[in-house]
């Protein structure tokens, strides 16, 4: 078990993950991929992949990104410095993250306030296996405020594609 | 006029609703939705895993979930590709059962880094979510008690989960030869492009700092343990997989 059972994602869960389901069934958007990307114990190695996914999204020209994580404490750096490199070159982004009261995130950027608490009970780590692991209405508001960002980009002339 | 979707790949999944499991003398399942399972297969799964000292097989009945649980390392849905690579072609995967890989070693330490979720499993499962069984679910328990120390490694982890994708693998080659037709449920997804749509990409964090922090792709089967490949050794690198093969179980959650 790893940090925090109730933020878990199984393989079950993963095998019907709401986040996938969402965005893949949203016919507004095109979904071009999922990128998985691990959580090193340095931190130099945490600053390097989480830069190194914001590369693959800058490549794709992906028009907007959704993070997600089912960790919290020390992946906080991993998590934010990836939402502040996708931030950084100019791409809209949302995400999903466990916050709760116990799990404020430990560093901050400023790209971080389009990001969903999926916290779901009283605000602590309950180690209840799947009670605090994203649900469908928190994707689909991650979804939808990633669209208003979208648009948003869009009327600024900062977007990608047209 | 809007750009017509460009359809890549299909992939159907189709599911056997299970209704009743129970001990049997064999390892056993049928598309009318029985399952028997047998301790059979614990004896030679402890000569191959040096590192595992005892494992238990329980089947948990709807509700009856007032009970010891060792941490839930898992929950694995019993899946196999009939036709096609994960992604694309069919899969058949059972519905009503699902399994759950529990891990303790011989000095009573929970196989767990940071948190743990070993207690009354009806206080420390929580049903009915993406992750979970259903209320209405079978679940077969498949605890680990592992040689002493060896639940905080990543090899014994590891031997953990082949082990118990041993024990699943046995319905899996079963399910291939279920008749596609008598599937209870049937979903076809496309892998496609819709062009003239906002690109949208989904970047998913996932543990990668040890022996129970760690995160499998690539194995032979869906939500597979054997043959898989930790991101731990691809360095943590962002790998990039399509929705149909994330959705097929590209994924084996090794926390």
């Amino acid at each position: 078990m790893g940090i925090g059972p109730s933020t878990k994602e199984t393989s079950l869960h993963h095998f019907r993950d709401p986040l996938l389901d969402v965005v893949s069934s949203d016919e507004d958007v095109d979904l071009m991929g999922i990128v998985l990307v691990g959580t090193p114990e340095d931190n130099v190695g945490k600053l390097l992949v989480g830069t190194r996914a914001a590369v693959i999204a800058e490549s794709m020209r992906a028009d907007g990104v959704i993070c997600s994580t089912d960790g919290w404490g020390n992946s906080d750096v991993d998590f934010c410095n990836m939402v502040e490199q996708v931030g950084k070159r100019g791409m809209p982004v949302t995400g999903l993250h466990f916050s709760g009261e116990c799990a404020k995130f430990v560093v901050l950027n400023e790209y971080l306030e389009g990001i969903i608490d999926i916290c779901k009970g009283d605000g602590s780590e309950s180690a209840n296996v799947g009670e605090n692991a994203v649900n469908a209405q928190e994707a689909r508001r991650a979804l939808v405020h990633l669209k208003v960002k979208m648009k948003q980009a869009e009327a600024a002339g900062k977007s990608w594609s047209k | 006029m809007p750009d017509k979707e460009i359809l890549l790949r299909r992939l159907v999944i189709k599911a056997f609703h299970i209704n009743e499991v129970e001990f049997g003398e064999e390892n056993k399942v049928t598309a009318g939705g029985k399952m028997t399972v047998s301790k059979d297969i614990i004896e030679g799964l402890l000569k191959k895993y040096p590192l595992i000292n005892k494992i238990d097989i329980q089947i948990i009945k709807p509700g009856d979930h007032d009970r010891w649980t060792n941490t839930m390392m898992d929950i694995i849905p019993v899946s196999t590709k009939v036709l096609g690579e994960i992604g694309e072609g069919i899969t058949h995967t059972l519905t009503g059962v699902y399994v759950m890989l529990t891990g303790i070693d011989t000095n009573g330490k929970q196989t767990h880094e940071f948190g743990s979720s070993e207690g009354n499993l009806k206080d420390k499962l929580f049903l009915n979510r993406a992750g979970t069984p259903g209320d209405d679910d079978y679940i077969i328990s498949f605890d680990i008690t592992f040689e002493a120390g060896q639940g905080q490694e990543r090899v014994g982890c590891t031997q953990g989960h082949d082990a118990c994708d041993e024990f699943i693998q046995i319905f899996r080659n079963q399910m291939k030869k279920f008749h596609g037709d008598s599937c209870t449920e049937r979903h076809t997804y496309y892998d496609k492009i819709r062009p003239g749509k906002k690109r949208v990409l989904i970047l998913k964090q996932t543990a990668g700092q040890g022996a129970m922090y760690d995160t499998h792709l690539f194995g032979a089967e869906p939500s597979g343990s054997l043959g898989s490949r930790s991101i731990i050794d691809m360095g943590n690198m962002p790998v990039v997989v399509s929705p149909n093969e994330y959705r097929d179980g590209i994924i084996r959650s090794m926390q």
